[in-house]
């Protein structure tokens, strides 16, 4: 009993550790500035470009469709998240890069490794802490996306929107918690973001090369997409075998990371 | 409280440390002195469990470091090479953030954390980002995370670079206060500090231990232990069979020739007993027909004998300087001196 509360305590030393070195981090906002300009732009020109719902809507009017109307609501969140989550692969990088990279350029992996807390502890704390970052970056677009559902008419179907949000969190926790793995086979950033980076555009074109593969095989590949689970997702189809996906990628790369710790402290030669 | 047992570590085909094997008993101070790459720290990091032995056995508070790790990290605080410290947050933040991972309980987290602060002195920098502090600070802040949790066994690897000498000061006495509760060994290549701080000294050169014993008994030891330096002309493996025979003199050591006067040869013994062996050289060197150029009195410095222990080349810069080194460090304990060629 009295362990699982010293580990308890030991992972959130580590996630209050974690989440502290990123809120006093320049690079961070940096980070967030970025994805919530590009995320604000890509909302303002789905709504309003020459594009955008408003105008689809005006065209339809125009053109006396009335009797087809068209679920703006369904296809605002569906268009608007799938971006959003293209946005995200390419930005989760970025947050996960400085993981383990910065433990072992400012020597503190030595005192994590020799603390009596387990690896898999440090990883889990380390990857509760970048979620929360990354859950923190998504909360000020919650502002933006009220004003367009308040003002839709008609309403939003706001199980889908939170549906669609706990897809995008999943999702990224699946590349942060890759991305930290590779973040622990290296002391430089620079290569853990590259590395990360293409790891996600081979995760982002796993689907598309699946389908050129035939039989069972192309089908299992196709699976392993994280764009195409979480697709399900923001159309509203909550299906377990994307949550265990998402979680699998977690727990694996949870797994690995505290794997190469321990390969990296006790490589015998 | 600390037991190395035949332990050797190889990187590779570069051995790193060979057949090291040592004690410190609880509540010790062990120095573990040596120069640098003689893989001191490779032995600190084998003891907390940060790199494993190639073969051998460390056993920190009767726990094997390597197959019972978990339970020897909750024994241990270590200051690595370099103090491992979190830039970006304040001297205060850390150390509770060190205090949590070293599984303090909640209550006794503020008590220590204070305590550190004041015994490695860093008060006025409590509220200061590490960031912007200067090397010795960090240092200082290094010990103070290796002692926050109280212990009892610590690892110091080089707790003194950077530091000013009023600080040295400050730390060293600050290792000596830790004594008695703490099992402490520290790794350094700073002669005066193993002398100064620790009760038993073990020299390590080029991965293999070359001597143990406490700075006591190497003083006790080598009080009457004199040396000579003397200059003769003559036959130079006549004049060391001469010196040789004597029964006052322990040992003689040809230095080198570099410098003097043709046929003429340097030799440094160590005299064997309390006795004198002055005048007894003086005239076996006489009665065997070599002219006596130079007879002077010296003890041989823990310095020298460092320098003797840990390279190759006979030490023999060390005659001229002997003397003076001699008087300046009067307090420095001499050490034993078994080398001969």
């Amino acid at each position: 009993m009295n362990s699982i509360v010293t580990v308890i305590s030991n992972i959130l030393a580590i996630y209050r550790r974690e989440l502290q070195s990123y809120f006093a981090s320049p690079l961070a906002y940096g980070i967030a500035t970025i994805f919530w300009l590009l995320a604000g732009f890509l909302l303002v020109i789905l709504v309003f470009g020459p594009q955008g719902i408003l105008a689809q809507s005006a065209f339809a009017d125009q053109a006396g469709l009335q009797s087809a109307p068209l679920d703006l609501p369904y296809e605002f969140t569906q268009f608007y998240l799938g971006l959003l989550g293209s946005l995200a692969m390419f930005i989760l990088p970025a947050l996960s890069m400085g993981l383990y990279t910065e433990e072992r350029k400012q020597g503190t992996l030595e005192l994590l490794a020799t603390s009596p807390i387990a690896n898999w502890a440090v990883a889990l704390g380390k990857l509760l802490g970048v979620v929360t970052f990354f859950l923190t970056m998504v909360l000020p677009l919650l502002v933006l996306e009220s004003l367009i559902v308040g003002a839709s008419d008609p309403p939003f179907d706001l199980q889908l929107l939170f549906l669609g949000h706990a897809g995008l969190i999943l999702l990224a926790a699946s590349v942060l918690s890759l991305g930290m793995f590779i973040s622990s086979l290296t002391e430089s950033t620079v290569l853990a973001a590259i590395l990360t980076f293409a790891l996600v555009l081979v995760l982002f074109v796993v689907e598309g090369v699946a389908d050129g593969i035939p039989g069972p095989i192309g089908e299992a590949i196709g699976h392993l997409s994280l764009l195409k689970h979480y697709n399900n997702f923001t159309q509203g189809v909550f299906d377990i075998s994307g949550l265990i996906l998402f979680l699998s990628y977690v727990v694996l790369g949870l797994f690995l990371t505290a794997q190469s710790i321990e390969a990296f402290r006790f490589q015998r030669s | 409280m600390i037991e190395v047992e035949q332990l050797s570590k190889a990187y590779g085909s570069t051995i790193a440390i060979s057949n090291v094997s040592f004690k410190v008993e609880p509540g010790e101070i062990l120095g573990f002195l040596g120069p640098n790459g003689a893989g001191k720290t490779t032995t600190m990091r084998i003891l907390a469990g940060y790199l494993p032995a190639t073969s051998g056995t460390a056993r920190i508070a009767d726990h094997e470091v390597h197959l019972n790790s978990m339970a020897v990290r909750q024994n241990i605080g270590y200051l690595p090479e370099t103090p491992p410290l979190y830039q970006d947050m304040t001297v205060e933040a850390f150390l509770y953030f060190v205090a949590r991972i070293k599984g303090l309980p909640i209550g006794d987290r503020a008590k220590q954390v204070t305590s550190a602060i004041e015994r490695c002195n860093l008060s006025e920098k409590r509220n200061v980002l590490i960031r912007k502090l200067s090397k010795g600070f960090r240092q200082r802040v290094g010990i103070a995370q290796a002692i926050v949790h109280d212990p009892p066994v610590i690892i110091l690897d080089e707790p003194t670079v950077g530091l000013d000498p009023k600080q040295i000061i400050d730390v060293r006495n600050l290792i000596k206060s830790l004594a008695g509760q703490h099992t402490i060994i520290l790794s350094t290549h700073i002669l005066p500090e193993v002398s100064m701080t620790c009760d038993r000294i073990t020299i390590i050169n080029r991965g293999h231990i070359v001597a143990t014993d406490t700075p006591d008994n190497l003083t006790a030891r080598l009080a009457g232990q004199l040396g000579y330096a003397i200059e003769i002309a003559g036959d130079q493996a006549q004049a060391r069979a001469v010196l040789t025979k004597l029964p006052q003199v322990e040992s003689v050591k040809s230095l080198s020739d570099e410098g003097i006067a043709k046929n003429h040869h340097r030799f440094q013994v160590i005299a064997a007993t309390d006795e004198d062996p002055g005048s007894a050289i003086a005239e076996a060197i006489v009665d065997a027909h070599l002219s006596l150029y130079e007879l002077s009195r010296n003890r041989v410095s823990l310095e020298d004998v460092f320098i003797d222990l840990t390279t190759e080349e006979p030490a023999m810069a060390a005659t001229p300087a002997l003397t003076s080194i001699t008087e300046t460090t009067a307090d420095t304990p001499p050490s034993l001196s078994d080398s001969d060629e």
